[in-house]
């Protein structure tokens, strides 16, 4: 007998891990099937109950609620469940409910133990360690990756042999000798641990030959003393960026008080030749806003190449945030260079996304002025004609004023390092909810342009009081919980059907949730990285996370935000201004499973911090 | 005809063994068989076209349903070879003269459907096809004319509809694909026999599901005939 049942193979065909099917095996299964169909509200699995099936949703939704309460999916047609349960045979630890009315497919318990035995990419998909099918998600995005490129690329892989160093003692003549030998353009000077400062071959060439300094003399007349230094986890475009920026070709390697090496703007033009470089130094070449802008116009297609050659939204972030940082740079050179220079030293920092090096396309402006304690109420007209400059600047190239005035050209954020302080104190001891929901955002600050030395300082005295704040870190907290991924979404996608409306889901909102929880951890821990990846390491060397949730979490953040990143570029693309909300139309069932497991993992990480939090910091 | 010179007992004693004389002789589902026992065939028939006394089957889908499930692993699709060429029914169903090469005869079909139904409901969306063309083709063939217990999906369609309210039934939500789509069953594009019948099963349960709470409880005001 020829059966062909044509609706349900194709239906199954196109739902992961049916789709992993070979074919034979899954028009097999075809035949052993059931089909149930359940009213809304009625329940479908009861909590406790024994399940010896596996159920497949053919039409309509369903609610999955553990210990019969917290809500921890929404499935949509194509959802398997009753998983655990028939795996595991034992009593469901899930209430499952009919919210819509539903038809479902029904396979055997025994079915399903055959395929999961004998089937081992469908057996994969069952696999519950949250961090593999993350891990995996991930990995069928971006497809194997090509070559490393300057994208790719830590500056500390760059770095292949041990630095060659000498003594401040040593004359001119001595440490050119050196150089010689070891066949090296640059030399570090270092007393002990410490980088006293690095001597090139343009030194010797300019300050020695070229203005006959005599070769007798120390060396440290002509190095260039505290040289600025790179970590290793730094990409080697931020280092580009770096020596772009300040006009150099090596940067020391140091991974916190250890010198790993040097690395040169010759190790990096060695990596691939790829766009992001010419980009960047393009920026330092613009003498207006209108000139950048037409680099920062070259971003959207950078980034949708970006994606294309597999690179992680890690590292499309970074760049983006780097181009970002060198047009905010740029701006600030060439306001100065046309309203003189500052009456006062200053410092430019950026916060939010850009601050935590995971601008996007179309994210908006967030900035302060930090200035010199010694300013005065005269030199504030340069410093609001400063802030102005570059803020429009920044908003000819596409960056968006922030809506909330969180700008420099606000008189309120431009002030000197006391009045910061003082600001940075009341929100950590004396915090009213709204101003230190509002005030979130200051916390990812970082120095973009003027040295760092006082953002820094403001740093420490936020790193030693934020963690005996236990009010703020409350408020936090709980806004932190209460902000629910959306998981309620995937209703949209039954809702749809009607036609009334177009559901769309705000990516921005997931990745909120991982970037406000890991904020406060990292405040409440003393952790002075602003990047929401690195302070979900140090938050979780710390002992807030477990290894499982760290890597769960850390893949579900990778995840959204890529399929973000690509949204964006995909508008861009376009020609529509990119905005945060991705129409399920634009989404692979797989990728559809995937972002569920994602806001899965956020939401079990949320609640596993509610519960940790009530009990160890606000005792 | 047969039936008025004749007993019921007196026919089916005269029938030769097999899948038919089983399906008629053995006893049917009882009227007060409870909604979650009963056992169904939901079926569907191409045809040549509408008339029974003229057109013939041209294929017989069918899937069991048993209480509130239906079992694909009984669902079965037969191809019948008519006599004469298939004509212009053929772009409806894309049953070609080709593919019916490979088909069943008439009787060899009926004897599958009969075996499939043996001590079940008949199950179809507007029943009165698949009870004369069925009637039809036994008559033809075993000389009698069978009793097909039948619920109808339409008709229960209608009761559903109808309820409370004097008007009928706005025209055309009867059909089975507007039937489905007032349940958010999903759309089925193919129009096949099997396809059709597995539509008529699900929407079924989904009837079911719905007059449950308004208690009916048992076979018999579900059944048509």
């Amino acid at each position: 007998m020829d059966v062909e049942l044509r609706e349900i193979h194709d239906f199954l065909s196109s739902h992961p891990p049916y789709s992993l099917l070979p074919a034979k095996v899954l028009d097999d299964l075809v035949g052993r099937l059931h089909l149930r169909y359940f009213r809304r509200g009625t329940t479908i699995i009861e909590l406790g109950a024994a399940n010896n099936s596996l159920y497949i949703l053919r039409s309509g939704a369903i609610d999955i609620y553990r210990a019969g309460k917290d809500l921890v999916e929404r499935a949509d047609p194509g959802s398997s469940f009753g998983t655990s349960s028939v795996r595991s045979r034992q009593p469901s630890a899930y209430k499952i409910v009919a919210i819509e009315d539903s038809l479902v497919l029904v396979m055997p318990g025994d079915v399903f133990h055959r395929l999961l035995t004998g089937e081992p990419e469908f057996a994969e998909f069952f696999d519950t360690g949250q961090k593999d099918v993350m891990k995996r998600a991930v990995a069928e995005l971006q497809g194997d990756s090509g070559g490393r490129t300057v994208l790719k690329t830590r500056v500390g892989d760059l770095v292949k042999r041990e630095p060659i160093t000498a003594s401040p003692d040593l004359t001119i003549r001595q440490a050119a000798k050196i150089m010689t030998e070891h066949k090296v353009s640059a030399l570090l000077i270092t007393e002990g641990n410490r980088i006293r400062g690095i001597l090139t071959d343009r030194d010797l060439r300019s300050k020695v030959v070229a203005s006959n300094v005599s070769r007798e003399q120390p060396v440290t007349t002509i190095m260039t003393t505290d040289p600025l230094t790179i970590a290793p986890t730094a990409l080697a475009v931020e280092a580009m960026l770096e020596m772009l920026g300040i006009n150099v070709h090596h940067l020391p390697v140091v991974d916190g008080d250890k010198l790993l090496g040097l690395v040169s703007s010759g190790d990096l033009m060695r990596l691939e030749t790829a766009n992001p470089v010419f980009l960047v130094g393009d920026i330092a070449k613009q003498a207006s806003p209108e000139g950048l802008a037409t680099v920062t116009g070259r971003l959207p297609l950078l980034v949708a190449q970006l994606i294309e050659q597999d690179a992680s939204a890690d590292e499309i972030h970074r760049l983006v945030t780097a181009v970002s940082d060198a047009i905010s740079d740029r701006l600030l050179k060439l306001a100065e260079a046309e309203l003189g220079p500052p009456p006062v030293p200053y410092e430019w920092l950026v916060l939010g996304s850009q601050g935590r090096y995971e601008h996007g396309l179309g994210s908006d402006q967030d900035h302060v002025l930090l200035l010199d304690d010694a300013a005065t109420a005269e030199d504030d007209a340069y410093f609001a004609a400063l802030a102005e400059y570059v803020t429009a600047g920044m908003e000819t190239c596409g960056y968006p004023r922030c809506p909330g005035e969180v700008m420099a050209t606000n008189p309120r954020w431009r002030q000197t390092l006391k009045a910061w302080t003082t600001d940075f104190h009341r929100w950590l001891t004396e915090p009213e909810s709204d101003a230190v929901l509002h005030a979130q955002i200051f916390f990812d600050f970082r120095c973009i342009h003027g040295g760092g030395q006082r953002a820094e300082t403001l740093r420490d005295t936020i790193r030693s009081l934020a963690p005996r704040s236990p009010r703020f870190l409350g408020h936090l907290a709980t806004e932190a919980v209460e902000r629910q991924p959306p998981i309620g979404f995937f209703r949209g996608f039954v809702l749809e059907r009607s036609g009334s409306h177009r559901a769309t889901l705000d990516l921005k909102s997931g990745v909120h949730c991982v970037v406000e929880l890991v904020r406060v951890l990292s405040l409440a821990n003393g952790i002075a990285a602003v990047n929401t990846i690195e302070r979900l390491r140090a938050a979780s060397a710390a002992g807030a996370f477990s290894a499982d949730s760290e890597n769960a979490l850390l893949e579900a953040f990778e995840f959204i935000t890529y399929l973000r990143l690509r949204h964006q570029a995909q508008q861009a693309a376009a020609g529509i201004t990119a905005d945060n909300s991705v129409s399920p139309d634009d989404l692979t069932a797989l990728e559809k499973k995937h972002l569920r497991d994602a806001f899965g993992i956020i939401r079990r990480a949320q609640q596993g911090f509610a519960y940790r939090y009530q009990t160890h910091l606000m005792s | 005809m047969l039936f008025t010179s004749r007993t019921w007992r007196q026919v089916t004693s005269e029938l030769p063994d097999g899948p038919a004389k089983r399906y008629v002789v053995d006893p049917q589902p009882s009227m007060k068989t409870p909604i979650e026992d009963i056992r169904l065939l939901a079926t569907d028939l191409e045809t040549t076209g509408l008339d029974p006394s003229r057109d013939q089957i041209l294929s017989i889908g069918f899937v069991p349903v048993n209480g509130l499930e239906v079992d694909l692993s009984g669902a079965g699709h037969l191809l019948v070879r008519p006599d004469g060429d298939v004509g212009d029914s053929a772009t409806v169903h894309g049953i070609t003269d080709d593919a019916l090469a490979t088909a069943l005869s008439p009787g060899e079909a009926l004897d599958a459907f009969f075996t499939a139904a043996h001590g079940r409901v008949l199950l179809a969306h507007h029943a009165a096809i698949e009870v004369r063309f069925l009637g039809n083709a036994c008559q033809r063939i075993h000389g009698f004319r069978p009793r097909f217990p039948v619920v109808d999906t339409m008709a229960l369609q209608f009761k559903l509809l109808s309820q409370g309210f004097d008007d009928e039934p706005p025209p055309g939500s009867l059909r089975l694909n507007a039937a489905r789509s007032q349940y958010g069953l999903p759309r089925y594009a193919a129009h096949n026999a099997l396809t059709d019948a597995l539509a008529c099963a699900e929407l079924y349960l989904a009837q079911v599901a719905e007059l449950q709470p308004l208690g009916v409880r048992t076979l018999k005001p579900l059944l048509k005939y």
